[in-house]
């Protein structure tokens, strides 16, 4: 076999890797050559490998790496990399012959994604027909009203409040299954008829962007805004899915490096991306006033830079490092795109399910203590303090536990003309940096621990009604009329 | 290396010989382990780790081997857990044969990598990947001049189609006897 292939390498380098060989007297798997080349790159493992077998020549070595690394002003990886790309180069001229114009387009649309000027206004259009129009008016809309208003509603809804009636004898007991909030009744119809097509939906579109290799571009693109408030282009895909739900990319976090990373994400998934179901509600509340809708995405955005930023400074560790292989574009396949969301959706659905029926229970206790009563009134004071009306403290308090029947409360005090222009605003901004829904804190307190998931859910309490007080002092002071 | 000895105690180990599948993530490395081994496959932790590998077995004519999918790797310089773990693969279990599987639409950005397999003098094998979304990508590549500048096999499959894998088996089973 012709198998002596050596690199082409520099000329000190290559020095220092003879130098290194020579030293090298126990008989390795690979080349000494290359385990000369992995030494002077920093590698840990080979290093305490070779530690451990060259006990006599050990300090020699590290002398010779240490001086051939002055050599350099970039790191010794970098220059092989170079030089191998080179050689690569060479070999691909000889054997590949490749028609220019395929390579081309695909180039220039990669370079496209990955370009600020160009690269935002494709994720804008992404997030508009992906998000907005498919998930949101499509899988939100059409498909939940049908599943909900239609197959629940009418017909399974009566069918188990009947069948419990007959079987059931205690009223208590029939609360909790299919009262107004029982678990049949609202923890298994929320999650069956809600959640699920919202996040099938969701799981198809980022199935469709994942498969393209679009993700790793949005990385590249937005990684120089991210590492400025503590995160790193990795965070892409929790902060992607936080859009469809706040509580599995919670859960996603886990993929980032550092214990560091995981918190401020957790912190603006909580606070300012708002979820499918948030996003629902502030659509048909703000949809047909084009100026408000702005002015609460400009406020929700700032504060997402403004708290990520803060954070990343008072929170203490390493900034992150990234970098990320670009794979090429390509068309998705039809049948990637389907095995991947039915996995993802049953995965997402056997973590979730338990935390919608857990929710339920909770409501129901709330309910039957007359705690809710309690906190709704609690709520009075620091709703009218944010400016709106006494009333919205129950669609906020109930928000939390049911999405729904938060934006059902707060359409409703709309419809009947209790909220103008500014008052919309302020109730969306506190309803999108309010705690999505109770499963999230539930997440935030599995994934993060006890005092972390509190905290951080106690301060976006706080924060989020300061916010809108704040919001609605300015507004209103500068006689804003939406 | 004195470590990873007890490998050699198991009977099984003495006359089968390995083969390590290695290559980027996507590649189509575990379409590949499964057109190889069939059935016979066992995924389990790599030692110390959380990174799962997959061990299989084929026959070819009477002849024995254990077929291990590592996990992905772009660089023999590993920065994660898995390209750990890919790499400790081949230092520990001392594979016959590297099979490097690369994208043959992208083979610019994967060769690298056999280069640095060959100067670590491992017994690699290439296989050109996905070679039929390459050809209508207006990729071409020469197998011959390919291989006369690297001194490795190339072989050129479509995995998923089951196409070039009686010419790879062909190539496992001579490997070693010249080109």
């Amino acid at each position: 076999m012709a198998m002596d292939y050596k690199g082409p390498i520099e000329y000190s380098i290559e020095l220092a890797v003879e130098k290194i060989c020579d030293l090298l007297k126990a008989s390795y798997f690979i080349s000494k050559r290359s385990v000369a080349l992995l030494l002077l790159q920093d590698d840990e493992e080979i290093r305490e490998i070779v530690r451990k077998n060259e006990s006599d020549t050990i300090d020699d070595i590290q002398k010779v790496v240490k001086e051939a690394k002055a050599h350099f002003a970039n790191p010794i990886t970098y220059e092989l990399a170079l030089e191998r790309q080179n050689e690569v180069r060479l070999i691909i001229e000889k054997a590949v012959k490749i028609k220019k114009e395929t390579i081309e387009l695909r180039e220039r649309l990669s370079r496209l994604t990955m370009n600020p000027i160009t690269g935002i206004p494709i994720l804008l259009l992404v997030l508009y027909w992906g998000l907005y129009k498919f998930v949101g008016q499509f899988g939100a809309g059409t498909v939940v009203n049908f599943l909900e208003g239609t197959i629940f509603e009418k017909y399974l809804n009566p069918f188990f409040i009947k069948a419990a009636a007959h079987i059931v004898p205690w009223r208590i007991l029939r609360e909790l299954l299919v009262g107004e909030y029982g678990v049949i009744t609202l923890g298994l119809r929320y999650a069956v008829a809600l959640i699920l097509p919202i996040v099938t939906f969701f799981f198809i579109v980022f199935s469709i962007i994942e498969d393209t290799g679009y993700l790793p571009r949005l990385a590249m693109l937005i990684d120089r805004t991210f590492k400025k408030i503590g995160l790193s282009g990795r965070a892409v895909i929790p902060m992607v899915l936080g859009f469809g739900c706040a509580t599995m990319a919670t859960m996603v976090t886990r993929t980032l490096p550092t214990k560091r990373e995981r918190i401020i994400a957790t912190i603006l998934l909580s606070l300012a991306i708002p979820c499918s179901a948030q996003m629902g509600v502030i659509l048909a509340l703000l949809g047909g006033n084009p100026k408000a809708m702005l002015i609460w995405a400009g406020i929700v955005g700032l504060i997402f830079l403004f708290v990520g930023y803060l954070t990343s400074k008072i929170l203490p560790g390493e900034r992150p490092s990234f970098y990320m292989e670009v794979p090429p574009l390509r068309m998705p396949s039809i049948s990637n795109v389907i095995t991947k969301t039915f996995a993802r959706v049953k995965w997402y659905f056997i973590e979730i399910l338990p935390l919608f029926l857990l929710a339920s229970i909770f409501i129901w206790l709330g309910v039957l203590s007359h705690l809710f009563d309690f906190m709704v009134n609690l709520l009075k004071k620091p709703v009218e303090l944010i400016g709106l009306p006494a009333e919205a403290s129950k669609a906020f308090l109930f928000g939390f536990f049911r999405r729904d029947y938060g934006a059902a409360g707060l359409y409703d005090l709309n419809k009947h003309g209790l909220l103008n222009g500014v008052q919309l605003v302020v109730s969306c901004v506190a309803l999108t940096l309010f705690l999505p829904c109770i499963a999230q804190f539930l997440m935030n307190v599995k994934e993060r621990g006890w005092k972390t998931g509190l905290g951080i859910s106690v301060f976006i309490l706080f924060f989020s009604f300061s916010v809108a007080f704040v919001v609605n002092f300015i507004l209103t002071r500068l006689g804003v009329i939406l | 290396m004195l470590k990873k000895q007890e490998k050699v105690f198991l009977p099984d180990n003495m006359s089968i010989k390995k083969i390590a599948i290695v290559g980027n993530p996507n590649v189509g490395k575990s379409v590949l382990f499964n057109v190889l081994t069939g059935q016979y496959v066992v995924v389990s932790n790599y030692p110390g780790t959380t990174v799962e590998v997959s061990r299989g077995r084929m026959n070819l004519e009477g002849t024995d081997y254990e077929v291990i999918d590592t996990p992905g790797m772009y660089s023999f310089l590993p920065i994660t857990e898995e390209e750990r773990v890919a790499r400790r693969i081949l230092l520990n279990e001392k594979p016959d044969i590297v099979i490097h599987v690369v994208d043959a639409k992208n083979l610019e950005r994967m060769l690298s990598l056999t280069l640095q397999l060959m100067e670590a003098e491992l017994p690699v094998m290439l296989v050109l990947n996905i070679m039929d979304e390459a050809r209508k990508e207006g990729v071409s590549i020469n197998i011959q001049v390919l291989e006369k500048e690297l001194g490795v096999p190339v072989i050129e499959t479509v995995s998923t189609a089951g196409k070039g894998i009686e010419e790879l088996k062909k190539r496992i089973k001579s490997y070693g006897n010249g080109l």
